[in-house]
C-alpha cells in the first residue's frame, strides 16, 4: 500500500527531525517548488514532499478524471498518505490550491493534523455577488487559451514520454531536468478544477490552528481574499509578507521562512 | 551614454543602437516585475511611450487575466526554480487594445551572493506563426472531438451488438417455443381428427346395425348407444375447444385421471366396432389406478391402441384385447395386449412408429396413429415399445411416467 502511494504521489522524505511537515505544491508546479524553504526546516522536521497526482513525477496513470474533478479527491489522497506513513501531529503546508486541499484533508481527519499553513490561499477565484475572487469566467477561458497555446508544441514533442517511451531515454532525461511539466490534458483539467471551484463554506468548519501567508500584491489571491480566508477561519493568523506575486516561497523565501518559523515556535 | 566598439574589420558598433534596432523586444525587470529598461522594439510591440512604461509598468500589466494566471502559476515558478524560462507564449495587450502574440525567454541575473537582481527578457513577435498555430489548434481540437466521437460511437456500437446478441438469444428462445407450439398443434390436429373420426366411425357402425335390425328392443338399445356416443362426441368437442384455450397459455396440463374412467369412455366410443368385431375387451388397472397425465393425451393413446387392436384383429379367432397397468422401478406402465394379426418386427423394426408407415393392407390404415401416440407419450417424458409376433398378437408397452409424480 505504502509502496503504491510512494509511486503514485512521488513521496520523498527529507530532514532529520521528528515532527512531520507535509508540504504540497500548488497548480502548475511540483515538489521542487519547496527547494528554497526545506533546508531551513530539515533539522527540526521530518519533511514529506509529494507531487499531486497528475503533476510532477506522480503516476500519471493514477489520474482519474472523476476522482480529481473536485479538490476532495486530492484531500482523500493526503489523508491516505498520512495514514500510510502513520503520521501524527502533522504540520501541513500548502501553496495556493493545496492550501484548500489541506483544509479539506484536515476536515476529513482533524486528529492527524496539528497546524495548517496556507500560502496564498483562495477559496474561490471567480467573483460572486459581493465576493471578489478576482476573476470572471472569461478570464479562466483565457487561461485555457494560454494553456492551449503553450502546450501546442509540447504535446507532440513530449507525447513519447507521456506514453512511457522507454527506448528514448534522452527524452526522459530532458523531462527530469525541466521543472513543472505535466500532461496538457491533465493541466487543463486541474486548472478548471482549481479556478472554477468554490470552497468558501469549508473555511468556517476549520478549528485547527492556521497560518495564512499572503503577499502584499498577488493577482491570483489578493489581500482581500487573504483577509476573507482569515475572517472565516476561527483559529487563524494572517501574515502579510513584503513580497509580490503568487509564489512568495520562491520570490521571497527568507520572509516566508521567517514567518513560518515565528508561527511554529 | 553610448558604448562604441571598433571591430577588427573597422566597423563601428554602437551597442545602444544595436539593442534598439534589434529584431526582438528586450526588457529588464526587477524581481517584483517592474520594467526598468527596454529597447525601442519592445516599446513598439506594446505601442506605449517610454515614459509610460519604464519604472511604471510591470510585464503582467500587458497581459489578460488568464495570461496573468499563467504567468504566476507557470512562468514565475519555472523562472525562479531554474533561473531561466524559454518559449512561453503570451498575448500582449497593446495600448489600443489589440493583441500581439509573443514568445518570451527570460533569465534571472543574480549578484555574487546569489540574490535575484533583475530579470532580462526577450520578446519575439510571432503573429504570423500564431495564425498557423491557431489553425493547428483548431484542427487538433477537431481531431480530439472526432476521436471522442469515435470512441463514443464505438461504445454505442458495442452496446448495440450486445443488444442484438440478446435479441438473437430471445429469438432463439422464441423460435424454440414456436417449435414446441408447432409440435403441440400437430398433436392437437391429430387428436382432433382421430378422436372425432373414431366416434363418427362408431356412429356409422351403429347406424348400420340399426338399419339391419328389425327387433324393436335391439333398436331401442342401439338408440341409447347413439345417445351415448353423441354425448361423448359433444364432450370430446368441448374438451378440444377447452384444450385449444389452455394450450395457448401453457404447454401441457396434467390432469388427475383414473385409468378406468378413460378406458370405459374409450370402449363406449368404439362400441360399434367392438360389437361389430365381437371382440372381448377387458381391463385390469388395479396395480396403478390413477395418474397425473394430460387427459386428452391419455384418451388419445387408449383410443388409438384400442382402435388399432380392433382394426388389426385376426379374422380367424375371437379378438381378445386386454389393457392393464403395472408399476416397475417407480414407473407406471400401460400395457395393451391383443391376439390380432401381429406385426413383422424383423421387417419393419422401429419404423412402425414412423410417420405414414402402414404395415397392413387394411383399408382404414392411415399411418399416423402410432407416430402421434409416440409423440404424445414422449412429450410427457415417457416411451413406447412393442412386442409382436405375426398371427399371434401384439403387446404395446407404454412407460407413462415415474409413479412418484402422480
Amino acid at each position: 500500500m505504502l509502496k503504491k502511494l510512494i509511486a503514485r504521489n512521488n513521496i520523498t522524505i527529507h530532514g532529520v527531525g521528528k515532527k512531520p511537515m507535509l508540504m504540497v505544491h500548488g497548480y502548475g508546479c511540483d515538489q521542487n517548488m519547496w527547494r528554497f524553504i526545506t533546508p531551513e526546516f530539515k533539522d527540526d522536521y521530518q519533511i514529506i514532499l509529494i507531487d499531486l497526482v497528475g503533476s510532477g513525477k506522480s503516476d500519471e496513470n493514477a489520474y482519474d478524471y472523476d476522482k480529481y474533478s473536485s479538490l476532495e479527491g486530492y484531500a482523500d489522497d493526503i489523508v491516505e498518505i498520512c495514514d500510510a506513513l502513520d503520521l501524527k501531529d502533522v504540520c501541513f503546508v500548502g501553496h495556493s490550491v493545496s492550501a484548500m486541499i489541506g483544509a479539506l484533508a484536515v476536515l476529513k481527519k482533524p486528529s492527524v493534523f496539528k497546524k495548517l499553513i496556507m500560502i496564498a490561499p483562495s477559496p474561490r477565484y471567480i467573483n460572486d455577488n459581493h465576493y471578489l475572487g478576482g476573476f470572471s469566467q472569461k478570464d479562466i477561458d483565457e487561461l485555457m487559451e494560454t494553456l492551449d497555446s503553450n502546450y501546442l508544441g509540447w504535446s507532440s514533442a513530449m507525447a513519447p514520454i507521456i506514453m512511457g517511451n522507454a527506448d528514448r531515454p534522452e527524452l526522459t532525461e530532458e523531462l527530469e531536468h525541466s521543472f513543472c511539466q505535466s500532461n496538457p490534458a491533465i493541466a487543463k483539467h486541474f486548472a478548471k478544477v482549481t479556478f472554477l471551484g468554490d470552497n468558501r463554506s469549508d473555511l468556517e468548519k476549520l478549528t485547527t490552528e492556521t497560518l495564512i501567508l499572503q503577499s502584499k500584491s498577488d493577482v491570483i489571491a489578493s489581500i482581500e481574499v487573504g483577509r476573507y480566508v482569515h475572517n472565516h477561519i476561527a483559529n487563524s493568523t494572517l501574515v502579510i509578507l513584503d513580497a509580490t506575486g503568487h509564489c512568495p516561497h520562491l520570490t521571497a523565501p527568507n520572509q516566508t521562512i521567517e514567518a513560518m518559523k515565528k508561527y511554529l515556535l | 551614454m553610448s558604448i562604441k566598439y571598433q571591430t577588427t574589420m573597422n566597423y563601428t558598433i554602437d551597442y545602444k543602437e544595436l539593442l534598439n534596432t534589434s529584431p526582438c523586444g528586450y526588457f529588464c525587470s526587477l524581481p517584483d516585475g517592474t520594467i526598468i529598461d527596454s529597447n525601442k522594439r519592445f516599446l513598439e510591440f506594446t505601442s506605449y511611450e517610454r515614459e509610460e512604461v519604464i519604472e511604471i509598468k510591470k510585464f503582467t500589466d500587458f497581459l489578460s487575466m488568464g495570461g496573468k494566471i499563467y504567468f504566476e502559476t507557470v512562468y514565475v515558478q519555472i523562472l525562479n526554480l531554474s533561473g531561466a524560462v524559454e518559449e512561453i507564449n503570451f498575448d500582449f495587450i497593446r495600448k489600443d487594445g489589440t493583441k500581439l502574440p509573443v514568445l518570451m525567454n527570460s533569465v534571472i541575473v543574480k549578484d555574487t551572493e546569489g540574490r535575484h537582481l533583475f530579470t532580462q527578457s526577450t520578446v519575439f513577435n510571432i503573429s504570423q506563426r500564431k495564425k498557423y498555430e491557431q489553425e493547428l489548434l483548431i484542427a487538433k481540437r477537431k481531431a480530439d472531438a472526432l476521436s471522442d466521437e469515435l470512441k463514443h460511437s464505438n461504445k454505442e456500437l458495442h452496446r448495440s451488438s450486445e443488444l442484438i446478441l440478446q435479441q438473437k438469444l430471445q429469438l432463439e428462445e422464441f423460435n424454440h417455443h414456436l417449435e414446441n407450439k408447432n409440435r403441440q398443434l400437430s398433436n392437437f390436429a391429430y387428436i382432433t381428427s382421430h378422436n372425432l373420426r373414431a366416434p363418427v366411425g362408431n356412429l356409422k357402425s351403429l347406424q348400420d346395425f340399426y338399419n339391419e335390425s328389425t327387433d324393436m328392443e335391439d333398436r331401442a338399445m342401439l338408440f341409447s348407444k347413439f345417445e351415448k356416443v353423441i354425448g361423448h362426441l359433444t364432450e370430446t368437442l368441448n374438451e378440444l375447444i377447452e384444450t385449444v384455450k389452455i394450450q395457448e397459455d401453457i404447454n401441457i396440463v396434467h390432469d388427475s385421471i383414473l385409468f378406468d374412467t378413460v378406458f370405459d369412455k374409450t370402449v363406449e366410443i368404439l362400441e360399434g366396432q367392438i360389437l361389430d368385431s365381437k371382440a372381448v375387451v377387458t381391463s385390469n388397472f388395479s396395480e396403478a389406478t390413477k395418474i397425473k397425465y394430460p387427459k386428452l393425451y391419455m384418451e388419445s393413446i387408449m383410443l388409438n391402441l384400442l382402435s388399432n387392436s380392433l382394426r388389426y384383429r385376426s379374422p380367424d379367432r375371437v379378438p381378445k384385447i386386454h389393457f392393464s397397468t403395472k408399476i416397475t422401478n417407480n414407473e407406471i406402465t400401460l400395457l395393451a395386449t391383443d391376439n390380432g394379426l401381429g406385426i413383422d418386427l424383423k421387417r419393419h423394426g422401429n419404423k412402425i412408429f414412423g410417420l405414414s408407415n402402414t404395415f397392413h393392407s387394411h383399408p382404414d390404415s392411415k399411418g399416423v396413429g402410432l407416430f402421434m401416440t409416440k409423440t404424445q407419450i414422449e412429450a410427457v417424458g415417457g416411451s413406447i415399445t412393442v412386442q409382436s409376433e405375426v398371427d399371434k398378437g401384439t403387446t404395446f408397452k407404454i412407460v407413462l411416467k415415474k409413479s412418484s409424480s402422480y
